[in-house]
């Protein structure tokens, strides 16, 4: 076994197929023989577990983060701060205490250090649960997952990444997969860093030629190696997406056609089942 | 009233109902539309607009730390307060990665040398069109590379609301996270968006916990219904009286969208299918 390769797999666009072609792709492998464990870093919103018919059960770790919490009798109601939570998360009713705004608090702590009372004080919630489940002997998925309602959910990819990789060591896996959520932003950046090769998933419409852009910008400005993947590449028209792989010189790696087996695995969460690549 | 419209899951249709409501909105109400994946906006694509904007305005809404190299003695008070694991002391000198700053100002406040500044980064572009439709459509585009999607929201909904309008229609990001916080935050009602597939159904039920969150009322559409029809009325016999209504998958819309028509200039069964949401969503207004 040689050195463990990363590949990330993402697109910017929401329903291009992520979570099939990071599947398929791990079948493709297995097939081979390889050992690969398969990171879930949509962490909003994992679907990895449901498209394998894994269950997720008792989580192996459990994110916490620091949120404040007023203590009435030592605060003042001078304001400073809500004045001073870029997060607008405090809120100052004229003449009452501060009212904290769980939904909108990225748990930075600036709060409870400003306070010059210290009546501002910590406590420690779950933010986050990562889960390992074994799909097959060489096959192990790794998920991070948001628990309840969390305003920055960056913290919880890098933790439940550095979890995964702790894993794949301890395997002795070949491949590191990892699925990332949809969009440019930190959870997608966190996710990406650190792969060797990014796979980005689009599809034959202006929309996944529009977002496929901006993923390729993304993974350029973090200088991620990159290849297009084309889903449902017989729908639609591929006009758009051969010309950016073509102006910016990004193979296109595979196209997969429009298949009703392949939606039906998707929908029944039969994919490991589907050889397809 | 302001209205969004949201799914968890990405590409179950939320920007193809979104921009349909507001075409057939805009015909009685005065309205705006704000486009909120500020990360991959594609509202305008499904309104027919190619990348003419009336106004193209780079914008800052977010602040990143700054270590003045002179001051910091590399004791290391930023790095341990940072929750976002922004800040490593390298060769004793405090080192942010922009990457990863949200701006929080945490830093700043603990700095005992006063060594760390917020500056102000320019992190996206808003853009501005009133459309061959006669309404006006908000949207930007979040830098790759650059954070702080929530805040571009907030941006943009606080311009959106110098627009005289009857109705806000906000089209909500996938996930459950800073910016579909920031579009939820606020509005009067919810379209919620599924398809019948395990995730879809998985991920509208972690979008709900946002929307329940702020206690906004919420209706339920089903798209790609005939994709797999038993798990269709398995999420409609869920949703209760929150069910609004269905629309088929029709391979044709790929096609649409690819001559740049909006669904609802096409003949295609999703468009009247999407009307009677339309009268659906009338009666659950009045």
């Amino acid at each position: 076994m040689g050195k463990l390769k990363k590949i990330s797999v993402t697109g910017g666009k929401g329903g291009v197929g992520k979570s099939t072609v990071a599947i398929l792709l791990a079948n493709k492998l297995l097939a081979k023989g390889k050992k690969v464990v398969l990171l879930d870093l949509d962490v909003e919103c994992p679907n990895d577990y449901l498209l394998l018919s894994q269950k997720l059960t008792t989580p192996v770790k459990k994110i916490w983060a620091q949120f404040p919490k007023l203590n009435k009798a030592k605060c003042t109601k001078c304001g400073l701060c809500a004045r001073n939570c870029r997060s607008q998360a405090i809120f100052m009713p004229p003449g009452g205490y501060p009212l904290f705004v769980s939904e909108l608090c990225s748990g930075c702590g600036l709060c409870w250090h400003l306070c010059p009372e210290k009546a501002i004080e910590v406590e420690k919630k779950i933010i986050g649960e990562v889960f390992e489940n074994k799909v097959s002997s060489n096959f192990h998925l790794i998920t991070g997952r948001v628990v309840g309602v969390v305003d920055e959910s960056g913290p919880i990819v890098t933790k439940a990444k550095e979890h995964g990789l702790k894993i794949a060591k301890r395997l002795k896996a070949d491949y590191f997969l990892v699925d990332t959520a949809v969009g440019l932003h930190c959870g997608v950046i966190r996710a990406l860093l650190g792969s060797d090769l990014s796979l980005a998933v689009t599809e034959p419409t202006p929309l996944g030629a529009h977002d496929l852009r901006l993923i390729l910008d993304l993974l350029k400005k973090l200088k991620i190696k990159a290849k297009i993947i084309l889903n449902q590449a017989d729908l639609g028209d591929k006009k758009e997406i051969l010309k950016i792989s073509k102006e910016r010189k990004i193979k296109l790696e595979k196209e997969i056609p429009y298949s009703k087996a392949l939606a039906q695995a998707y929908s029944k969460g039969k994919l490991k089942e589907v050889n397809f690549w | 009233m302001k209205i969004a419209i949201a799914s968890g899951k990405g590409g179950v249709g939320k920007s193809m109902l979104a921009s349909s409501l507001c075409l057939l909105l805009s015909k009685e109400k005065k309205i705006v539309a704000v486009d909120a994946d500020v990360d991959a906006p594609n509202l305008h694509i499904w309104l027919g607009q190619k990348e003419n904007w009336d106004l193209k305005k780079e914008i800052s809404v977010l602040e990143k730390a700054v270590v003045d190299k002179s001051k910091c003695v590399g004791c290391g008070a930023c790095e341990q307060i940072c929750a976002f694991g922004a800040i490593e002391v390298v060769n004793r000198k405090a080192k942010v990665n922009q990457l990863f700053c949200e701006g929080c100002g945490a830093c700043e406040v603990v700095c005992p040398n006063k060594a760390i500044t917020l500056k102000e980064v320019k992190n996206a572009q808003i853009r501005v069109k009133k459309n061959v439709f006669g309404f006006p459509l908000l949207s930007a585009q979040l830098y790759p590379g650059e954070t702080g999607s929530g805040k571009i929201v907030d941006e943009l909904k606080s311009r959106a609301e110098k627009f005289k309008y009857q109705t806000m229609v906000i089209d909500a990001p996938a996930g459950t996270g800073c910016p579909v916080i920031a579009a939820l935050n606020g509005v009067d009602r919810a379209i919620l968006v599924t398809e019948p597939t395990p995730s879809g159904f998985a991920d509208l039920k972690r979008v709900l916990q946002v929307v329940n969150s702020f206690k906004v009322p919420w209706k339920l559409v089903i798209n790609k219904w005939d994709l797999n029809p038993e798990k269709s009325r398995q999420i409609k016999a869920w949703a209760k009286n929150h069910f609004l209504g269905k629309i088929s998958y029709d391979q044709n819309i790929f096609k649409a969208l690819s001559s740049l028509r909006p669904i609802i200039k096409t003949d295609l069964p999703a468009k009247e299918e999407i009307l009677k949401i339309y009268q659906e969503l009338l009666k659950w207004w009045e």
